[in-house]
């Protein structure tokens, strides 16, 4: 039986949930093909308390790969290990997750491996012909189906979000292995890397974080001056917030502590309003679990309506003057 | 010191993709430093993989400073695997020792995010992925960078040369072709590869390891109500319904 490998991903020492629903995309590898070993990978300094805790939380068969000197995430350590373990394994699927880290490693560990590589999957089906993989393109107006060719593995980075590990009552404890890589990172100052130090961009989003009703404005306001115009409308509502797209953050016009998505705050308002935003992956995993999203676009095609309650096709700035317009009339 | 930037032609509106106009912008902005450290042998490249109309994005490059092009020309704007992309990038960037390559972080259309990774492993060079910052040390020739992680984290590292970086948006505001610059551009010359002058007498050409199906439409997550009318009757309704669920 061939392994479907989860490759943990870890962050200073914790593991990020992400890998949980790493599991979750693999069981549902395992349950088209009828068949596959699921294993979970983990590297570390010392794995073996990362290890414990995957094997008791998963229920599923753990390697803990330890590797010394490798003291957090590093692109060569990642590549270098996992081939290096893999390569004996012979599996059918890679599974990373599609975020900082495995967009990173995962596509340089596919040539090493001479695999096939699709990244962000949102969607595992399959057809008369085998497995198939849907991945966001086109600003997430559509999804492209790929089909790995046949006798070699597949690497996956997983989309986050979409795929949900349900841990059931009483899972027993998986097994634990754990290999020391042949290998030293350590001290070694001859890697082409070199990790300096980690740090946080200061940012007091507790705002947006505590706001019941969000109003955020995209690329589409046109230009910064109608964010006025965006920061009326919110204080139409009380306990209200502004929020951003990133690219109005990038440009300037607004700042860091502003911005929604998966690079910036994860937010569940009661009411969300999208404002000239076209509704990427990246910005919906930070707004899609709000309670009720409205959106207003001239584009009536844009992907944000798929993923809204109520979709108003109109120029945001044209409509939020005659929402204020409205407001003001019916208070006189 | 050589860089070399990978830019990609979108086939809609046939602009340069986002991240590569900021992955240019960096190179540009390199070899300035390098000038004003009175270093004068940067030599800024450009090369793209698309049909000829594809040159139209190695002029605008040309219109900014870069200083030579390389254009692997294709039938159409047909679907290539990152794959794919990356073997035959990889092809050019060996023809001139490379210090630095950059990339964007991923097409605007196919967002694929790979091309840059699978380059510098079949080069052999390290890579950083998700670039925000570039700082030039020159020092045991390396150059230090700021990679973005989730929850506005940033790893901040020096990676050795020759290496592969792929360039996120915020980086720099990509600046326009100036006129003097685009009329000496028409004078530039750009190099032209057809797929058998990239792998000649290969047997085996390269191959995709994932074959396109089809293309399908999102799932709704919601139940997208479309409201209806003028502009007014819009507003008056959304205000309606934010009144009735006591949010407004
Ligand atoms: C690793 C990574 C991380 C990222 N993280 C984030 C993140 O955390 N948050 C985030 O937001 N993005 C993030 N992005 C960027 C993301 O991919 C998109 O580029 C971004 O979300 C698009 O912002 P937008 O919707 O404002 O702009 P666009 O995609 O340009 O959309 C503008 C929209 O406005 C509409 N429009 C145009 N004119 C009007 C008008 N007059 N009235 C009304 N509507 C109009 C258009 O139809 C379009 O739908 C990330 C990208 C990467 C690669």
């Amino acid at each position: 039986m061939k392994h479907i490998l989860v490759i943990a991903e870890i962050f200073e020492e914790m593991i990020r949930p992400v890998t949980w629903e790493l599991v979750a995309a693999a069981r549902r590898i395992m349950d088209l093909e009828n068949s596959g070993l699921i294993k979970i990978i983990t590297l570390s300094d010392d794995p073996l308390s990362l290890a414990d805790k995957i094997a008791e939380q998963t229920g599923v068969d753990v390697i803990g790969l330890k590797i010394p000197g490798c003291m957090g995430y590093d692109s060569d350590v990642y590549k270098q290990a996992l081939s290096w373990l893999i390569k004996n394994m012979e599996p059918s699927h890679i599974l990373t997750a599609h975020t900082s880290q495995g967009r990173d490693f995962a596509p340089g560990l596919a040539i090493r491996l001479k695999a096939a590589s699709i990244s962000g999957v949102n969607k595992i089906k399959s057809d008369h012909k085998g497995l198939i993989y849907s991945r966001s393109v086109l600003s997430n107006n559509q999804n492209m189906i790929l089909r790995p060719v046949p006798g070699i593995p597949v690497v996956l980075t997983i989309m986050p979000g979409i795929f949900k590990f349900d841990a059931h009552e009483n899972i027993k404890k998986g097994q634990m292995d754990i290999f020391e890589a042949p290998f030293d990172f350590g001290s070694d100052s001859s890697g082409s890397i070199c990790h300096k130090r980690i740090i946080k961009k200061a940012c007091e989003n507790k705002v947006l974080k505590q706001a019941d009703i969000i109003v955020s404005a995209g690329r589409g306001i046109g230009e910064k001056e109608n964010l006025e115009k965006i920061f009326q409308f919110a204080k139409c509502f009380s306990f209200s917030a502004v929020g951003a797209s990133r690219p109005l953050v990038d440009t300037g016009w607004i700042g860091y502590e502003h911005q929604v998505g998966i690079t910036g705050a994860v937010v569940t308002p009661k009411l969300y309003i999208a404002c000239g935003i076209s509704g990427s992956s990246q910005h919906l995993a930070g707004m899609k679990d709000t309670q009720f999203v409205v959106s207003i676009n001239s584009n009536p095609h844009a992907p944000i309506f798929r993923h809204s309650d109520f979709c108003i096709v109109e120029d945001a700035v044209e409509f939020i003057q005659a929402f204020l317009k409205c407001k003001a009339d019916r208070e006189y | 010191m050589k860089i070399l930037i990978c830019i990609k032609q979108l086939s809609d509106s046939k602009d340069i993709s986002r991240f590569d106009a900021h992955a240019l912008e960096e190179a540009i902005l390199l070899k300035q430093e390098f000038e004003n450290q009175g270093i004068d042998l940067a030599a800024v490249d450009v090369v793209t993989i698309g049909p000829l109309e594809s040159s139209k994005i190695i002029k605008r490059a040309f219109g900014v400073g870069a200083d030579r092009g390389y254009h692997i020309v294709t039938r159409d704007y047909e679907y290539i695997s990152s794959f794919e992309t990356a073997s035959k990038l990889a092809v050019v960037a060996k023809k001139r020792s490379y210090d630095l390559i950059l990339t964007g972080i991923m097409s605007q259309d196919l967002m694929a995010g790979q091309t840059g990774p699978m380059l510098a492993e079949m080069l052999g060079f390290p890579c950083v992925t998700n670039v925000v910052k570039t700082n030039l040390t020159l020092e045991n020739h390396s150059i230090e960078v700021e990679q973005e992680m989730e929850n506005g984290f940033r790893d901040c590292l020096s990676i050795t040369l020759p290496a592969v970086l792929t360039i996120q948006a915020g980086i720099n505001t990509p600046r326009y072709p100036t006129l003097s610059k685009m009329l000496t551009a028409g004078k530039k010359e750009i190099v032209t590869f057809n797929e058998a002058e990239l792998f000649p007498g290969e047997a085996e050409p390269v191959r995709a390891r994932e074959t396109f199906v089809s293309m399908e439409y999102p799932e709704k997550t919601r139940s997208g109500h479309l409201l209806r009318g003028s502009l007014i009757d819009k507003a008056g309704e959304l205000l309606s319904i934010l009144q009735e669920k006591n949010l407004v």
